[in-house]
């Protein structure tokens, strides 16, 4: 339990003004989201965003422990949720509770830049390396399809490849970041052996998170263990 | 007939939506908070209908419909049992704000909590609002120890049923309940991968990312307001982001070139956990989310990943390949006292620790190549297997009051999100919808 002692003063002159009873209809909130707003008001200001360097208070301390909950009473007053309440107690009604609004203008930027990749890539022929189950080594295969590849990069000293690490479904989604990029260096480390210069390669790890196929099976599996050569367009 | 096999002949008729978990898993006792916990049994007389619909075009009744989804509430907390009225002849409907005669049969019977209640749209109430008031009577003090009346749009019936849900679990276990936890996740949308949330119970999801691309792995702050997740920057770098549920506001907090993974912030918020494999091979870093300060925790050549804090936030369990194949470790939030903690099986993974503190849930691979749930103490010495079946099980993570486990599984074809008991009963699929919903993390109590 927290004592008084350690909760900030205007908090509780916050919570005390929004407790009191100004008339019979009580607003009642969603959660935790509405209450917390409650408390950046008794707090003097909603949090300023920023930069990477400053970002909102994540921390509990000095917040209030309550849950929302009213006990069942004997006398219960009526509870109003969602807002739409005749006090000024600061009601946020779910829908307000979260309000990100998606921008599909920058979903068709995406796949703009992603169609305009994809063009680039394949006009370029670069060829990709596939892997074998939970291993990151290239297979004789890969090796020759990277010979390929690097006497394009050389000869088209002007382009950026990203390598792509791609993994099949199984495994935990985290883990299979981290081998994506094992198998997107793997490349990248056999590129620079052949000559490439480092400077023209980046690499990326998509994990499981964008297959190639889609079924279920072995066929699909290892389409999708693979290091995908992707020209960069743009930025 | 006994009230247990009343009881059971419930929860029959309510579990079971997917598969059938095999007899070994669940003969596993796990109560996860009290081992001697007896469930309260509770009937549910009814919640009369006063007028209305939930949609203009709508069948279902507002009553109705509240029932059913304090029904559902009551019967996941895991705090209640529930009793089938119509066995016990408990008179439901036509009740007043007085206990009925027919509860004292029904008392006589074990049950010791009867809840009614009535709730719709009352005729010639030009806002249409709904009106629910809801009776709560103990048999141990022979008396209605008092309700709820709520008000609001037919926007938030599922809302009424849920906090009713949660202040009867308040009031028996001194807990506030998880029927108003929301949990988030991740769905596909063409070939982008957004973040979503949804209620506990798989309603009213709600997309709160449209980037084109991807958006990974879901933690919640302690205080429920924001998101930490990883974002893909131009499709080529991940930054770690933070995202205000209330605005949409989104702040970049890791930048550093390579993975930036796997984030989760400290029980008390001060610190975000995450994996970076900025400094070459994935590592974990803590930064300090006051002074933004980061410490290097990790050092060595395998790639470290996925923390998840203790509740007590003096340590972390994560993952680690340094000794081949991916297994759970231990280690100080200071970065001192590593230690392995998984030994069975060649692929252990995505360790999220309980909220209670005395169990571990992973993604184990089974001899037969299955990616399925585990649990395991913190000291190693006891660990189950909780899933099992087709499909490939991940990203575990728990309800507030450590009873639950919500993840994400192919069990069905797509990836789809599941919740079970962490005595393995219960499983229940969530999602219906969309192609791919993956990363469930479900929020912290309110």
């Amino acid at each position: 339990m927290k004592t008084l002692a350690t909760i900030p003063l205007p908090v509780i002159l916050g919570l005390f003004l929004l407790m009191s009873p100004a008339c019979t209809k009580k607003a009642v909130q969603s959660g935790g989201d509405a209450r917390a707003l409650q408390e950046d008001m008794a707090r003097g200001g909603a949090t300023k965003g920023g930069a990477s360097s400053s970002f909102p208070d994540t921390s509990l301390s000095g917040k209030d422990d309550a849950n929302g909950l009213r006990g069942i009473d004997r006398n219960p007053l009526e509870e109003r949720l969602g807002g739409g309440g005749h006090n000024g107690t600061g009601t946020v009604s779910p829908g307000n509770t979260l309000t990100a609004k998606p921008d599909h203008g920058a979903a068709a930027r995406q796949l703009a830049e992603i169609r305009a990749e994809q063009a680039a890539s394949a006009a370029a022929g670069l060829r990709d390396v596939f892997f074998t189950y939970d291993s990151f080594s290239i297979t004789d295969e890969g090796r020759h399809a990277l010979t390929g590849d690097a006497e394009w990069i050389k000869s088209n000293p002007q382009a950026q490849l990203k390598i792509e690490g791609h993994c099949d479904e199984r495994g935990t989604s985290a883990y299979n970041l981290v081998l994506g990029e094992k198998r997107a260096k793997a490349v990248r480390n056999y590129l620079v052996e052949l000559g490439v210069v480092s400077q023209h390669l980046s690499v990326v790890s998509y994990g499981k998170e964008r297959p190639f196929c889609m079924e279920h099976g072995e066929h699909c599996y290892s389409l999708n263990r693979r290091g995908h050569l992707a020209v960069k367009v743009g930025k | 007939m006994t009230l247990r096999t009343l009881v059971i002949a419930g929860f029959c008729a309510v579990v079971g939506l997917v598969w059938i978990i095999e007899s070994g898993a669940a003969d596993v006792f796990l109560e996860a908070t009290r081992p001697d916990f007896q469930k309260i049994p509770l009937a549910i007389a009814g919640i009369e209908n006063l007028g209305g619909t939930e949609s203009p075009e709508g069948r279902v009744k507002l009553g109705s419909r509240i029932e059913e989804v304090l029904k559902t509430d009551v019967r996941r907390s895991l705090v209640f049992a529930l009793v089938d009225v119509n066995g016990l002849g408990i008179k439901s409907g036509q009740l007043g704000a007085e206990p009925d005669p027919s509860f004292k049969h029904a008392v006589e019977n074990g049950v010791s909590v009867v809840v009614w209640g009535r709730a719709g749209i009352k005729s010639g109430n030009k806002d249409s609002d709904v009106n629910m008031d809801g009776y709560v009577y103990d048999a141990g003090n022979n008396e209605v120890v008092g309700g709820k009346r709520y008000v609001g749009s037919t926007s938030v019936v599922r809302l009424m049923a849920h906090r009713f849900a949660d202040e009867l679990v308040f009031r028996y276990t001194g807990e506030p309940g998880i029927a108003r936890t929301k949990i988030a996740y991740v769905s596909e949308l063409g070939s982008a991968r957004e973040l979503f949330v949804m209620d506990y119970d798989g309603y009213d999801p709600r997309q709160l990312t449209a980037d084109g691309f991807l958006n990974l792995m879901p933690r919640w702050s302690p205080d429920r307001r924001f998101l930490v997740f990883t974002t893909y920057r131009n499709r080529n770098t991940q930054d770690i982001d933070l995202l205000e549920l209330a605005t949409g506001k989104r702040w970049t907090i890791v930048s550093q070139g390579g993975l930036n993974i796997t984030p989760a912030l400290s029980p008390d918020g001060n610190f975000l956990a995450y994996s970076s494999s900025s400094e070459g091979n994935a590592e974990l870093y803590r930064m300090d989310t006051h002074t933004k300060a980061v410490q290097r925790l990790t050092t060595n050549s395998g790639g470290d990943l996925s923390p998840s804090w203790a509740p007590s936030g003096r340590e972390l369990a994560f993952t680690s390949d340094r000794n081949g194949g991916p297994q759970v470790f231990l280690i100080s939030a200071d970065g001192s006292n590593v230690r392995r903690l998984t030994f069975e099986g060649d692929y252990n993974a995505a360790p999220a620790w309980s909220p209670r503190g005395n169990w571990i849930a992973y993604v184990c691979r089974t001899s037969r190549k299955e990616y399925k749930l585990c649990l395991i103490t913190p000291d190693g010495q006891k660990r189950v297997q909780l899933t099992t079946g087709p499909g490939v099980d991940d990203s575990p993570s728990w309800s507030p009051d450590g009873r639950h486990i919500v993840f994400s599984s192919t069990a069905d074809g797509k990836s789809h999100i599941y919740m079970i008991n962490t005595d393995g009963k219960d499983l229940e699929r969530i999602t219906f919808t969309g192609t791919h919903n993956s990363a469930p993390a479900w929020s912290p109590a309110s």
